[in-house]
């Protein structure tokens, strides 16, 4: 008995001792080490990928290396995957989050979301000869889509009553459909259009209109209200000397809408 | 346990759920027709065929039973269109669910037929019956009895296996599943109804097998014993 009391107030101590570690800023704390630590998945060029010297490269990775520049650190990046950018922040094994993380009502409880530094564009794409411009072109047509996203049930409201909707499961099912010649028209998210283009430049591939603007975020831990100040400032002032827009022009070939730089 | 279920969405889009039940039976139903016709020539193919035939038939057979049927539906949709065939993906669901069904019928069917006993087939030749007549009568029925109970269950099986073509875009129930889970994020709920639905539809065919069992086998239903 007097062993586990023993075991129990070791216990109560230990608890104690980290949730003071816990409560100190994190703001603090990465200036204290010199370096911040930057979650980035490389598995979604042009947002993060590696080069031929096996480097990360991408737009992500860029903003974050300015990032740390301009506040004088030094850039750790951590790799991620879709689904673990969001735990990553709230284990700690990183303290921002710049890896084409939308903003959503749901993502928003768990953890806070700064301005937008870049957008992720969704498209309508089909073969060069298809001739679609707007969402009534659609009219009478067969359209791939993947189920559950964004561009899903945009097309689902929207789409124009004659067009039938063929829902995949991922990206990868709906790419290998267009490729193999199941579909013709389909949307997606911009940055897959490039890559299928390579993957088979027989299809002659090409994004015909945009569907939606989502803003890209740099997501922060929830309650770490310094730091996600710092990270605001610093995307206002990269919209405002143009820096953002240089990336983005050298990554998509377009300036930022209005959704970026007309933000407050 | 603080989990609230909340069940609303039916209100809403169960006629979803319904047209996707009833797309999921007419895969189905058309499957087992011709999935059945399939295994049952290649059955017997199997038993009373000549080598040459023998061996592609049996070639089939393992090689379906051997690979994944996610893999043959996907080879069948993106396959065949690649080589500039595009069939619909419920065409080439039915397509790839009749392909897999043959296979495993002929297997059933297979062992069926060999259990007739020599002595039948020598009854059926000093009767006087033509070589059609005893295939029909001697051989497919009685051995159809037999592996009744395994061919039904296989058939509920390929019911409960057609929830895949959800993969290549066939709007069957799974599918809807996923659509009616993807906007309004109550997977447990969704998925709790759509395991009932599936329940209902395998309580319904075995129902159906069974009556179809009554009418197929007069004897067994004269004299309510095992053949």
């Amino acid at each position: 008995m007097k062993r586990t009391m023993t075991a129990l107030a070791f216990a109560v101590v230990a608890m104690i001792g980290v949730s003071h570690v816990a409560q100190a800023d994190a703001l603090d704390d990465i200036k204290k080490s010199g370096k911040i630590r930057i979650a980035i998945d490389l598995g979604v060029p042009p947002y993060g990928m590696t080069d031929a010297q096996m480097q990360p490269t991408g737009l992500d990775v860029e903003t974050a290396q300015l990032l740390a520049k301009d506040l004088g650190l030094q850039f750790e990046h951590v790799p991620t995957t879709g689904a673990s950018r969001i735990p990553a922040l709230q284990t700690g094994k990183a303290d921002l989050v710049i890896s084409s993380l939308s903003y959503t009502a749901e993502r928003a409880k768990v953890i806070d979301f700064s301005q937008g530094y870049a957008v992720l564009r969704t498209v309508i794409a089909a073969t060069k000869t298809t001739g679609v411009h707007k969402l009534a072109d659609l009219d009478g047509k067969t359209v791939g889509t993947v189920r559950g996203t964004t561009h899903d049930t945009q097309l689902t409201k929207e789409g124009p009553k004659g067009m039938k909707l063929v829902r995949y499961e991922d990206d990868a099912t709906e790419g290998q459909a267009f490729l193999s010649g199941q579909v013709d028209i389909f949307s997606t998210a911009e940055m897959i259009v490039p890559q299928l283009d390579k993957k088979n430049p027989a299809r002659q591939v090409e994004i015909k209109f945009v569907l939606d603007n989502f803003k890209l975020c740099i997501g922060v831990k929830k309650g770490e209200e310094r730091l996600l100040a710092e990270v605001n400032k610093w995307i206002l002032a990269n919209i405002g000397n143009g820096k953002l827009n240089a990336l983005n022009k050298k990554y998509f070939g377009s300036d930022l809408p209005d959704l970026i730089v007309k933000q407050q | 346990m603080s989990y609230q279920f909340d069940f609303s969405f039916l209100a809403e889009r169960w006629p979803d759920f319904v047209s996707g039940a009833w797309l999921t039976v007419q895969l189905t139903l058309l499957s087992i027709a011709f999935g059945f016709a399939v295994g049952t020539v290649c059955a017997l193919i199997r038993v009373y065929g000549s080598p040459l035939l023998r061996r592609p038939v049996g070639f089939y057979v393992e090689l379906i039973r051997n690979t994944p049927l996610l893999v043959q539906i996907f080879i069948v949709y993106f396959g065949l269109s690649s080589l500039g065939l595009k069939l619909s993906a419920e065409t080439s669901a039915v397509i790839a669910l009749v392909v897999n069904m043959g296979a495993y019928t002929t297997e059933i069917m297979r062992a069926g037929i060999q259990s007739i006993q020599r002595t039948q087939l020598e009854a059926a030749d000093c009767l006087g019956l033509t070589r059609l007549q005893t295939i029909l009568h001697v051989v497919l029925l009685p051995a159809m009895e037999r592996v009744y109970p395994a061919l039904s269950s296989q058939f509920v099986l390929l019911m409960l296996a057609s929830s895949i073509t959800s993969q290549i875009s066939a709007e069957e129930l799974t599918a809807v599943a996923n659509n009616v889970q993807s906007d309004t994020y109550r997977s447990f709920e969704v998925y709790i109804v759509v395991a009932v639905v599936y329940l209902a539809l395998s309580v319904l065919y075995r129902f159906g097998f069974w009556a179809v069992g009554l009418v197929l086998f007069a004897r067994k239903r004269k004299l309510r014993t095992a053949l």
